[in-house]
């Protein structure tokens, strides 16, 4: 809101000027427009609305209606691959560039994991569970700047995007949330103030399951052994020599996994937070402890 | 107007304000000509960084006359913010607004008695047509268009602005003398005549809006400012822009200043997008 200089000139020009009170005060001129109706010769004649009809009636018509004829979005045939768009996943992409601005810009702390809640909490990125949004979608835009050694999980990637991660001695995991996880991660403060428990994340659902059990694609449900083989396999593709994650002094950090069931990081599912005596309480009934272990 | 506008031009001399702030001080103890001043320098979590701090006198209550209890750092972004008049009005158009409802009331044709014979034939007698004596053309008519009651004014500021009207009142408080910083609230008595000499002789204006950071203000000047209807006190979340416009004079305790500081700077510096919506008069 202004330069300094401006502020320290009009706060000491205030000094000298009357009080202001509540007789003084006044908005911006023309700041207010009101309407007004066209009056005279040219301006009332028929006050710019036209000459009969549904335009001098404003008589708007809605969306897509074409004053009787069978209208082009009923005219033109159900097309095959619509089928189903109204159950399909949706991930909102962003690019490494828009994450390694994140980092650049200190929105996203990398000496921690990062997840979809860390993304949305620098509040450059933004998704909408109810809209069938599944979480983000890493896309490959900026990967030959990408500079950052990151422990990153996403919902969706591509192969080139797992390299560019890895090459600079990161790792980057895919992990599938359900709708209502992604409404818990999205605003953990409003979802803790209702005192409920911390859900179980379900698992994937059948046409997921394949994607988030390879390894190839860095699935959370992938065995480790075989996601190590493809790190190298991927690193001899595209000719990078892949950095030693075991002799990194950031090993604890990048090795850091959710477990398929838990949402945030550190919280097990079956704890309530609560956030006003700043302390977490823990099930104890064997009945609780059963179900929330499985 | 001209002459006041060039005067205050002539008494401009603007600084330059670039300084880097010296975060990892407390209380620093200046002594100058055998009186020692306290300054109170402050740690904030966002320090400003290209103003120097207005540093404000503490003043203290419990005499007539004025002593200077030592100094204190405030924040430019909350006490030096620029001083938009057009904010400060719209925040006062709110408060007068979203409380207003209007009982003003008419009645429409078929709410006033009577009516509901033709009076006189259609056609035959050379008169224009009517249907009703109480039509909005008739002496003793229904009203078109006039005020129904219980219509409200209610609207929501937007977030921000509602946020800078408090900082710009503040700073615009500040820049003309009209905001004083005192120790406490204690005085050593509760006549309110002692209150009036205080402010009197201080040169505060006749008006006060005293505030403090807990409801509870000591008994003394609550029982001296009872009777004087000009000098109120209030709690820190009771301030608001109309009333710092109603009195002449702005006084926090010291603990009441920087309260407000802080609850400014955090929304200042925080994600208020929640905040930021639209506000529904009926949500959960």
């Amino acid at each position: 809101m202004g330069s300094r200089q401006i502020t320290e000139k009009s706060l000491s020009m205030l000094r000298s000027l009357p009080r202001i009170t509540l007789a003084n005060i006044r908005d911006n001129p023309g700041s207010k427009i009101t309407q007004k109706r066209g009056r005279g010769q040219h301006g009332g004649d028929k006050h710019g609305a036209g000459n009969k009809g549904s335009g001098q009636r404003q008589n708007y018509m809605r969306l897509g209606y074409e004053t009787g004829n069978n209208p082009f979005y009923l005219r033109i045939p159900h097309e095959n691959y619509y089928r189903g768009h109204h159950l399909k996943r949706e991930y909102p992409p962003m690019t490494l560039l828009e994450l390694q601005k994140l980092i650049d810009r200190n929105r996203v702390d990398i000496s921690k994991p990062i997840d979809i809640a860390s993304l949305i909490k620098s509040g450059l990125y933004t998704l909408n569970p109810d809209q069938k949004h599944f979480g983000v979608n890493l896309t490959d835009d900026g990967a030959d700047i990408f500079a950052a050694k990151i422990n990153i999980e996403v919902q969706w990637a591509s192969e080139q995007v797992i390299a560019a991660i890895e090459k600079n001695g990161g790792v980057i995991t895919t992990a599938y949330y359900d709708p209502h996880s992604l409404f818990i991660l999205k605003n953990p403060q409003r979802f803790f103030e209702t005192g409920q428990a911390i859900p179980r994340r379900m698992i994937p659902p059948p046409d997921a399951i394949e994607f988030y059990t390879s390894a190839a694609t860095r699935g959370y449900l992938a065995d480790p052994e075989k996601i190590s083989q493809e790190r190298l396999k991927l690193s001899q593709k595209y000719g990078y020599t892949l950095p030693n994650l075991e002799s990194d002094p950031q090993y604890e950090m990048l090795t850091d996994r959710k477990d398929p069931r838990q949402i945030f990081f550190g919280l097990q599912p079956g704890w309530v937070i609560n956030l006003k005596d700043e302390c977490i309480l823990k099930p104890k009934d064997e009945e609780l402890l059963q179900f929330y272990s499985m | 107007m001209a002459s006041i506008l060039i005067n205050a031009i002539k008494r401009l001399h603007v600084s330059p304000q670039i300084r880097l702030c010296s975060l990892n001080s407390a209380a620093v103890t200046t002594t100058t000509a055998n009186k020692t001043i306290n300054i109170l320098k402050k740690e904030w979590e966002f320090p400003p960084l290209y103003t120097k701090p207005r540093e404000v006198w503490i003043e203290n209550l419990d005499s007539v006359e004025e002593k200077k209890l030592g100094l204190i750092e405030l924040h430019p972004m909350v006490y030096a913010a620029p001083p938009r008049i057009d904010i400060i009005h719209s925040n006062v158009i709110w408060q007068r607004k979203y409380r207003w409802v209007s009982w003003a009331h008419t009645k429409t044709r078929a709410e006033v008695r009577g009516g509901g014979k033709k009076p006189w034939p259609q056609k035959g007698l050379g008169r224009a047509r009517h249907g009703s004596i109480r039509s909005p053309l008739f002496r003793g008519g229904g009203v078109a268009h006039g005020p129904r009651s219980g219509k409200s004014h209610f609207f929501m500021l937007p977030f921000h602005l509602r946020l800078h009207g408090l900082t710009t009142t503040l700073s615009a408080k500040l820049a003309q003398d009209d905001l004083h910083i005192v120790k406490d609230l204690e005085l050593p008595t509760d006549e309110s005549q002692y209150l009036v000499d205080l402010i009197e002789n201080r040169n505060w204006g006749p008006s006060v809006l005293i505030i403090d950071d807990t409801d509870y203000a000591p008994r003394n000047i609550t029982a001296a400012t009872d009777n004087l209807l000009h000098v109120n006190i209030m709690p820190v979340y009771g301030l608001n822009v109309y009333s710092m416009l109603k009195h002449d004079t702005l006084v926090l305790t010291q603990a009441a200043a920087e309260k407000i500081e802080e609850k400014l700077l955090y929304h200042l510096h925080s994600d208020n997008r929640e905040r930021m919506k639209k506000f529904k008069i009926d949500q959960v």
